[in-house]
């Protein structure tokens, strides 16, 4: 359905609903006066003065997350897991609603039923690969190169459910992503970057996350992508000069010293030889702490850069996580999480996503007001049952 | 119920997202939406309320997806305290503490439960149920990878192990059941002196045992051990166990390190394989005392077994897996 379209449609739907009072059974009596609806093909009035940037706001607590953490993991065990759909939907309205932007909270209205219902298949994939894999790894091969081809599909449909299933102020989000680049970037850019040996993996994230943030809308507005390829390679290679620079050095050393030892000169082979051993002792060592820094910083990072380069038709965002909070918080959740046996693991995820959305802005192109939905009155249409019938969501 | 106060909120009609600010009341059992030119009047069983999640704004929606946005919860509570309305049964749990107290016992409860009872049998009532071509399949795998890596041909004569197999067919199971197996010999430096038996029944003798051994009733005494694994299905009880706490650790500490989430699930199953250890002894004991033998020929074969593992052994052998020994050796003198 067009935009142009659906404003008719809207307007008639107005006009409609200002001339008569609708004697139904609902007696709904709807008088608008506000003329948004019918002007909305006229460009905004300009705004007289630059709009101030709006944070957004996390209003949730660890102790009340902690509640609905511990009564759903409950429910879920006693049901044998079938409740683990409507947790999840409790926790993800839990998180939505609590984060604000301009004094109104996001809101999530997933069925619990299409989410069980993807659950069931994921779960079964998996049971089915790892039973296969026991004895008849042929088939167990087949089963895996089914997954992979369903794969992609299902993961765009379950994006499309998360979505249209996200809202704002009683607008929905949508993604109108197709299949065929679904399989793209959930198939083939994978495949690439795994035979280049990960060469193409930061052009691979870029078709990804381009793919993801450019078929994305929120009502009639489309969310634009506009960070370039080379912006997702200077990330990476600042990435693994920052992290891999100093352990690859130390072990370039070592080698140097290796060959050292070998000298003919006693004295000198010793001196190489017992630096050798260090060198390699620490080079790996180096190395091994620069991969546990190095994930944090690329996915702060990248998270950055992937919403600094968004943008919600004249809205921009800017995101401005710090890689040491970022990590501080996960050194500090993960001790506090082993200490406690798990129980500060709702704490750990609150003061994340508490974190996480305190860093994002939107720097607003025109006022908040101005968003038009799409068919949100439309939701028992035809196209809505049968894709609500179709709905999945497998990420668990 | 015109008396009631109108909680000040914000409308959103579901088509914009302009926010009108309006009041919400409620009047002869309807809600009563009112201000910025919207003028509602809905059933009040046709509007839904969302539930309360701590400081987020509460939805009080209309079928059509316009709803209000209300912040004062106190106001909200009071009102809808007044209709009757009564919040779903979860939302009432999380809300009060000594539940969600209860809850938590109630998962630590199930948790242990499911740990030492509840697992147990549903794997031993699922490892019964495999067929057993797939008993087959795994364990001509498992050999071929162990052939691979582990063992090489026994150098023990042809006859010396034929005798061997067949003094212990002359022994009769205790519960007069045939239990198929096929004994296989093998030679493992690596491994030292070890027996171990795969789901189908093959039982793998290592050179190494033999000739640790002082007499064959001691080796026979270990091969009743084995079968008490084979005829108790252990090997397909113990992997099916591990994959399961293998996956609910990795599910619950998942997020954090998968290497972290690796040493509780191997302290979890080390449980598991000390019971089927004592269970298989338990068995061997039986089996041994049924056929005129005495279990104390095992207690002393697993005597040897720790002396050449433990002082500098190679490290991956047979009381690795077999913890607590020295309390399996006292059980089976007991047992005499």
């Amino acid at each position: 359905m067009t935009a142009s379209t659906v404003r008719v449609e809207a307007v008639i739907r107005t006009v409609a609903a200002t001339v008569e009072s609708v004697p139904d059974t609902q007696t709904v009596t709807i008088a608008y006066s506000t003329p948004t609806m019918t002007d909305d093909t006229l460009p905004a009035a300009p705004p007289t003065e630059a709009l101030a940037p709006i944070a957004l706001r996390f209003t949730g607590s660890g102790s009340e997350y902690f509640r609905i953490w511990i009564v759903n993991l409950a429910l879920t065990f006693v049901t044998f897991g079938i409740y683990s759909a409507w947790a999840k939907v409790r926790r993800l309205q839990y998180f939505y609603r609590n984060t604000q932007l301009d004094g109104s909270g996001f809101d999530y209205h997933g069925n619990p039923i299409a989410i069980l219902k993807g659950r069931l298949i994921a779960f079964g994939m998996f049971a089915a690969y790892n039973f296969l894999k026991g004895w008849d790894s042929t088939a167990a091969l087949v089963m895996a190169v089914v997954i992979g081809a369903v794969l992609p599909w299902l993961l765009v449909r379950s994006l499309a459910f998360r979505m249209r299933n996200s809202s704002w102020r009683a607008l929905r989000f949508r993604f109108n992503g197709d299949v065929a680049g679904g399989y793209k970037v959930f198939l083939l850019w994978p495949i690439a970057s795994v035979l280049t040996l990960g060469l193409l993996a930061p052009a691979a994230y870029h078709a990804l996350k381009s793919y993801q943030h450019g078929n994305t809308a929120f009502g009639t507005a489309p969310f634009t992508f506009s960070a370039t390829v080379r912006d997702f390679y200077r990330l990476c290679l600042r990435t693994a000069i920052l992290f891999g620079g100093i352990p690859l050095a130390l072990l370039l050393l070592a080698g140097v010293n290796g060959v050292l030892s070998r000298s003919a000169v006693p004295a000198m082979s010793d001196l190489a030889s017992m630096g050798f051993w260090l060198l390699l002792e620490v080079g790996v060592f180096a190395l091994y702490f620069a991969l546990l820094l190095a994930m944090p910083y690329f996915l702060t990072r990248s998270q950055n850069l992937i919403w600094n380069h968004t943008a919600l038709g004249p809205h921009r965002f800017e995101c401005r996580l710090r890689v040491r909070t970022v990590l501080w918080l996960y050194v500090s959740n993960f001790f506090l999480t082993v200490v406690t046996l798990g129980l500060f693991r709702p704490f750990a995820v609150v003061r994340m996503a508490r974190y996480r959305a305190e860093s994002m802005t939107l720097v607003p192109g025109e006022s908040l007001d101005q968003f038009v939905g799409t068919q949100s009155r439309d939701v028992a249409a035809l196209g809505e049952e049968l894709s609500e019938f179709l709905d999945i969501d497998i990420a668990l | 119920m015109s008396g009631a106060p109108a909680i000040a909120c914000d409308y959103f009609d579901g088509l914009t997202t302009a926010r009108h600010p309006v009041t919400l009341r409620v009047e002869d059992a309807h809600a009563r939406v009112q201000g910025n030119g919207i003028d509602r009047r809905v059933p009040l069983n046709d509007v839904k309320v969302s539930e309360r999640m701590g400081a987020a704004p509460r939805l009080v929606s209309f079928a059509d997806g316009a709803f209000c946005e209300v912040r004062d919860h106190a106001s909200l509570d009071a009102l809808l305290a007044a209709t009757g309305y009564r919040d779903p049964v979860v939302a009432r749990i999380q809300s009060r503490w000594l539940w969600v107290g209860a809850a938590l016992a109630a998962c630590v409860g199930l948790v242990v439960l499911g740990y030492l009872y509840l697992l147990p049998w549903a794997a031993e009532q699922a490892a019964g149920q495999i067929p057993r071509s797939a008993m087959d399949s795994i364990s001509q795998q498992t050999l071929a990878a162990l052939d691979q890596h582990l063992f090489k041909p026994s150098k023990l004569p042809a006859d010396r192990q034929e005798a061997l197999s067949k003094r212990f067919a002359l022994l009769a199971t205790p519960d007069g059941d045939q239990v198929p197996h096929a004994i296989v010999f093998r030679s493992s430096p690596r491994m030292g002196a070890n027996a171990l038996a795969l789901p189908n029944g093959t039982i793998i003798v290592t050179d190494e045992l033999v000739d640790r051994s002082d007499t064959d009733a001691e080796i026979l005494s270990v091969l009743t051990h084995e079968l008490g694994h084979v005829q108790r299905r252990h090997g397909l009880r113990l992997l099916l166990e591990g994959s399961v706490v293998g996956l609910v650790v990795a599910w619950y500490l998942g997020d954090i390190s998968s290497l972290v989430a690796a040493i509780p699930a191997a302290l979890l199953q080390a449980r598991y394989s000390r019971d089927l250890e004592q269970e298989a002894d338990d068995y061997g004991a039986r089996m041994l005392r049924f056929n005129g033998l005495s279990p104390s020929l095992l207690a002393a074969m697993l005597e040897k077994l720790e002396s050449a593992h433990r002082p500098g052994g190679s490290g991956a052998g047979y009381l690795d897996s077999h913890p607590a020994t020295a309390d399996r050796i006292r059980r089976l003198r007991e047992q005499r």
